[in-house]
């Protein structure tokens, strides 16, 4: 007796955005914590060390945050002006921060007042960093300035007034500890060296320059200014790898994964793009409530920070995957007896004689297999079949059409039962995947039901939406019928001039043409 | 005290707009708009009692204002009452509203003659004033500017009394205190100043930003041990600009402690502060805060020294429109204001548009920790004013011309253009409170001037959107300009964008073309217009056979059907004609329907006169139950006619078993009585068919 077949389930590719890696990977976060700060969230950046805190400045005041923690830990507020760019320094003990009057603080993590302050810039600093040694400060100022100072004596060493606009943005090496990079709203990145008094590069970026980041390796920087984030390879002289146009307006932050392979895009556009950086290719994008100014990233990308300019920071906490293995599925003892068995490894001499794998059959394949047409139908008209799977239901349709029993099926259904196919009609016939199948079914249930029709307002309603939905789509082939002969006639001029050369194609062009493209 | 801490407080927070409510009762409100305008309302009944515009009110705009306090009060002294009312020359009513201006000068604004009454300007500031606070007894005014200073001035004679260099920059706030004798100012460090001999007596931290107003907010010290001096031990309060928290501060005998006791914490930059003083202190002080956000935030502190944490409010008030239908969402409506009452027990609240605000009072229940009332003010947009009061005339404006309300950035009010009115008295009186602006009116004749091209205005901003949408493939953007329905319009957004933006346009078209056929429309119309304005573009392009197959295959594929859902269609549409002709008889029908029900409520009656003649009534009571059920199934199926016999005649059993009749008696019976109503089934049966 040749067993049953099951009915072949037909697969179409599924429709919409791609899931990749990349997607499953961001979307993998928790929803965001709000805290509300005093002002806009100008930086926000991590300590390098555990237990991972984080500093956002925002107003006059810095706030440091744990890791979950929603109130701020501790508070750097002896600002008299707005403070600007609290970092810290690679052990995580020391914080400098710059500010409007043109000073920059240094803090220690744990004290209160500032340890040392260096007075020099006469206007804003904007940005400030330590150099890889840890005994130095670069600052940039909006006094066109960039200065080098020296923690221990609090004394500056070097400046450099090479950019001839303000110093907004800058990083230091975290190799060389005397390579760093500062951009300005002249439109140019430099590169200073400390050990030569000049810059060694400078590379012109064509908007004003609003972040600057160097990957750790140091053979690349990324710089973001106007709509464009702009890589360059420092090693060749500071030639343009790529320019990146993805915002549709200022890019402010930039910040890169802590595996160095994507990198993070914020702008005003109130957007966060994640570019792969062996493509540089979109490869995520997240949206806020607010115009982005501040970005960072935890280690390991735990956290995303994200400050915005109405003084909203928002936390999103990656989702924890422990939990999964940690709870080690208790199995019932039948479950033994079922595995038993199974792992033994075959020795040379054995022969392995498999148990005929049991077939299992989904319900509605069951039903087919006895016959029952109507009960399988109804099966797979269920709610959650039809929601999840239409194609299931398609299929079944499909076979029982090609059985030649989709009629008695379809009979002798009560208002209730009815109502549910033409439902599933109504969502599905204008798709194209399923259109054939359904209209065939459509059909069929016309001709068994016109002798009842009008008894019942439930089913002639459904009826009524069915025709205003095929009228629609009536519309809409025609339409589209339209657009396919300008189509034609676009790929046939197209046709035409390839031809040119060769006279005795073009008589035949429009023809062949259709031919190739159906 | 209303005069002193109350009503004409500053409320000069750059954010907000300059306004206060009149000491005395507090029966006007003056609000001095950015238009130049200054309007006095009733409170009473939210009517506009006065407006006036400054001849200067376009370069030198309102900054701050303050009512001088009022002079029926009983500790004025009746020398100085006549004296006032000589200089203003009527009756002892007389208000009248301090203005500071952008470019220095002060003005002196009469309410009764509703005219300006004098104007302080020689030895005065020269630069923009920032506060302006009376002196409760000697009828004094100061004022501090941008320029540094404070001055005294002497209102009778306008003269300057005494100038003095308030701070290293610009003084942006003034309080005096409640004796008198004091006087606080502050730029962003704070000051209390001996008015007698204008020096520095005490030095306060202040804020980061310029603090925008200051308050006492007790009259007396918490500890009553030592000797009242007039000033120390009391608190008074600070809100700075840009600045979420406000500040109390307490002045000590000692000049150590500098910063503050306590903050009130609210959810953003203040531009209205109210506040009860508290006489004693078991009496705690009521605050009501206005924010930028549009909410007002209420506190109720006891002071008494000094507390780390911020204080959040105990009761927050917002005010949003009614969301109509399903559809659209109530939006907030901004608090402009907000004033205690006399009786402390409810406040006054002023919202809506400066241009036309709603003046409401507001029993205050302070048990809720969130008050949202529910208004529609797109009705009280014709204004209500007196002819006989106004003395402003404005050109009429006609009807058609766009009336632009402006209001506080950040907020989207309910906005409509008042109706056009028909009386021409009326339209003059409403000319003449919807007044708007000379920037404004230029703004709404440029649109008139292109209203030809209505298409051409939005056009501007769709390919604009397009393009940016299609770069940073931001869904909403794209949706927004995609799903209109407007032909006109998308063929001029087509025509207008940028040639390199049709690759990925067709591109987001063949995504969206999927779809249902509602929205699929639209795009097809997009595609449409593309292929047309673009065609000679896309014919140079080399690859276009390689971009754009999978849209014409996707069309192709999409179009096959059509012959079959024509099939369909045809189908369809005569079964719907024959539904609705049905419907259409089915009134006429419907006698004939009942006169069936009719008939088998008979056939059930005559079963259950058969059971009577029986002499069985337990069994004609079970009649009714059984009999339509049996009546509407019978005939289709035989065996459930068997099985309800049997169904009968078991009940019956059990019916005579309850009653001890014998059982072979019984059985007889049931056996005559079946084949009676078998016979009966078979009868009926018949007539049925």
């Amino acid at each position: 007796m040749a067993g049953y077949k099951p009915v072949a389930i037909q697969t179409y590719p599924i429709l919409g955005e791609k899931i990749t890696q990349d997607t499953l990977y961001w979307n993998n976060y928790k929803t965001p914590v709000q805290i509300k700060e005093f002002g806009a969230v100008s930086k926000v950046d991590f300590s390098p060390q555990p237990p991972y805190n984080y500093a956002v400045t925002a107003s006059s005041r810095i706030h440091i945050y744990g890791r979950y923690s929603q109130e701020p830990i501790k508070t750097f507020s002896r600002f008299k002006y707005t403070a600007y760019c609290a970092t810290f320094r690679q052990d995580g003990r020391l914080l400098v921060a710059g500010s409007e009057d043109g000073g920059v603080q240094l803090f220690d993590i744990s004290g209160r007042a500032p340890l040392r302050q260096f007075e020099g810039h006469t206007k804003a600093v904007h940005t400030v960093d330590f150099t890889a040694d840890k005994y130095h400060v670069v600052s940039g100022a909006d006094d066109y300035t960039v200065k080098l100072w020296d923690i221990p004596n609090s004394k500056e060493i070097l400046t450099f007034k090479e950019h001839s606009d303000y110093v907004r943005c800058g990083c230091a090496s975290k190799l060389n500890p005397d390579l760093f990079i500062t951009g300005s709203y002249d439109h140019t990145v430099k590169m200073f060296d400390a050990r030569t008094n000049t810059s060694v590069l400078s590379v012109e970026h064509g908007q004003p320059v609003e972040s600057v980041l160097l990957f750790p390796s140091g053979g690349l920087l990324v710089s973001a200014g106007g709509r464009y984030v702009k890589v360059w390879d420092m090693l060749k002289g500071g030639q343009l790898l790529v320019s990146l146009k993805n915002h549709h307006k200022t890019v402010t932050c930039l910040c890169l994964s802590s595996s160095g392979q994507r990198l993070l895009s914020g702008s005003l556009d109130r957007k966060v793009k994640v570019y792969s950086t062996t493509s540089y290719k979109v490869v995520h994008s997240f949206d806020y409530a607010a115009s982005i100014l501040s970005l960072a990233l935890a280690h390991e990308d735990e956290t995303i920070v994200v400050g915005m300019t109405n003084g909203i920071l928002s936390v999103k906490h990656r989702k924890s995957e422990a939990k999964k293995e940690s709870i080690p599925r208790r199995r019932r003892p039948a479950y033994r007896t079922f595995i038993k068995g199974k792992n033994y490894m075959k020795q040379r001499d054995d022969i392995l004689i498999n148990r005929p794998a049991k077939k299992h059959l989904e319900l509605y394949d069951r039903d087919l297999k006895h016959f029952r047409i109507s009960k399988a139908l109804d099966r797979v008209l269920d709610p959650t079949c039809t929601i999840k799977t239409p194609e299931i239901t398609v299929s079944i349709i499909k076979e029982l059409n090609r059985r030649g029993v989709l009629a008695n099926a379809l009979a002798g259904r009560d208002e209730k039962e009815i109502s549910h196919v033409l439902n599933f009609l109504i969502r599905h016939l204008s798709q194209p995947r399923f259109a054939p199948v359904l209209i065939n079914a459509a059909e069929i249930i016309i001709d068994i039901y016109l002798p009842v029709i009008g008894q019942s307002p439930v089913v002639d309603k459904k009826f009524l939406l069915l025709q205003g939905l095929v009228e629609k789509e009536i519309d809409y082939q025609r339409e589209l019928l339209e657009t396919l002969g300008m189509m034609d006639m676009l790929f046939a001029t197209m046709r035409r001039k390839e031809g040119t050369s060769v006279l005795e194609h073009t008589s035949d062009g429009f023809p062949e043409n259709k031919k190739i493209e159906s | 005290m209303a005069a002193g801490g109350g009503g004409s407080g500053d409320p000069l927070a750059p954010a907000g707009v300059p306004c206060a409510f009149s000491p005395h009762s507090q029966a006007y409100f003056a609000l001095a708009s950015t238009d130049g305008h200054l309007r006095v309302w009733e409170t009473a009944n939210n009517r506009l009692h006065q407006e006036y515009v400054p001849s200067a009110h376009l370069s030198g705009t309102c900054t701050c204002l303050a009512w001088a306090p009022a002079r029926l009060q009983a500790k004025e002294s009746p020398q100085r009452k006549k004296r006032k009312s000589e200089a203003v020359g009527t009756s002892n009513q007389t208000d009248l509203l301090a203005l500071g201006t952008a470019v220095g000068s002060i003005l002196l604004y009469s309410t009764v003659k509703g005219e300006l009454h004098s104007k302080l300007v020689s030895g005065g500031h020269d630069n923009r004033v920032n506060c302006i606070q009376w002196h409760q007894d000697s009828g004094c005014l100061y004022s501090c500017s941008d320029d540094k200073h404070i001055v005294e001035w002497n209102v009778q004679a306008c003269k300057v009394k005494c100038k003095w260099k308030g701070d290293n920059s610009s003084v942006s706030s003034l309080c005096i205190s409640p004796d008198g004798k004091m006087l606080l100012s502050a730029g962003r460090t704070i000051k209390l100043w001996v008015l007698e001999t204008k020096e520095v007596y005490r030095h306060f931290t202040g804020h980061a930003t310029p603090v925008s107003s200051l308050m006492f907010t007790t009259i007396r010290p918490p500890n009553e041990s030592q000797p009242f001096d007039g000033i120390t031990g009391l608190y008074f309060l600070s809100g700075a600009v840009h600045d979420r928290l406000l500040n109390v501060w307490q002045v000590r005998s000692e000049n150590k402690e500098k910063s503050a006791v306590m903050s009130f914490t609210v959810t953003d930059e203040p531009v209205y502060i109210d506040l009860t003083l508290s006489e004693n202190k078991e009496e705690p002080v009521k605050l009501a805060v206005v924010c930028r956000d549009g909410q007002v935030h209420l506190f109720e502190h006891i002071l008494n020294g000094y507390c780390k944490k911020p204080l959040t409010s105990n009761c927050t008030i917002q005010i949003a429109t009614p969301g109509k239908g399903k559809k659209s969402t109530p939006k907030p409506i901004p608090i402009l204001a907000a004033g205690f009452c006399s009786d402390k027990m409810s406040l006054l609240l002023v919202y809506g548009s400066w241009f036309q605000p709603t003046i409401e009072r507001v029993a205050l229940n302070s048990r809720e920790p969130h008050m949202c009332l529910v208004r529609d003010i797109s009705n009280c947009w014709a204004p209500k004013v007196e002819t006989a009061i106004t003395k402003v005339r404005t050109p009429v404006m006609n009807s058609e011309a766009k009336v632009l309300v402006p209001g506080i950035p950040g907020h989207h009010a309910a906005i409509k253009p008042a109706p056009p009115q028909t009386e021409q008295v009326e339209s003059k009186r409403k000319s003449g409170g919807n007044e708007v602006s000379i920037e404004e009116r230029l703004g709404a004749m440029d649109i008139d001037a292109r209203k030809k091209g209505k298409d051409d205005l939005q056009t501007n901003s769709f390919p604009v959107l397009l393009t940016q949408g299609l770069e940073s493939n931001d869904f909403e953007m794209l949706n927004k300009v995609l799903q209109t329905r407007n032909v006109n319009l998308i063929k001029k957004t087509v025509l207008r964008m940028p040639l390199h933006t049709v690759i990925p346009l067709l591109q987001e078209l063949t995504k969206r073309l999927q779809g249902h056929p509602n929205s699929a429309v639209l795009m097809v119309q997009w595609l449409k217009c593309v292929l047309t304005v673009h065609a000679s573009y896309l014919s140079t392009l080399p690859d276009l056979v390689p971009q754009l197959g999978t849209l014409y295959q996707l069309m192709e594929s999409r179009v096959k059907t059509f012959q079959k859902l024509s099939h369909l269609h045809g189908k369809l549409i005569l079964l719907i004609t024959q539904v609705t002709a049905s419907e259409k008889t089915k009134g006429a029908t419907s006698p004939g329907q009942k006169a069936k029900l009719v008939y088998e409520e008979e056939s059930s009656e005559e079963e259950s006169d058969d059971e009577i003649a029986d002499k069985d009534s337990e069994v004609s009571d079970l009649f009714p139950v059984y009999t339509s059920a049996f009546v509407t199934s019978y005939s289709k199926n035989e065996a459930f006619m068997n099985a309800f016999l049997v169904g009968i005649s078991t009940r019956i059993i059990g019916m005579k078993m309850r009653r001890r009749v014998k059982v072979k008696k019984m059985r007889t019976l049931m056996k005559r009585k079946m084949r009676m109503l078998k016979e009966k089934m078979k009868k009926m049966v018949r007539t049925e068919i």
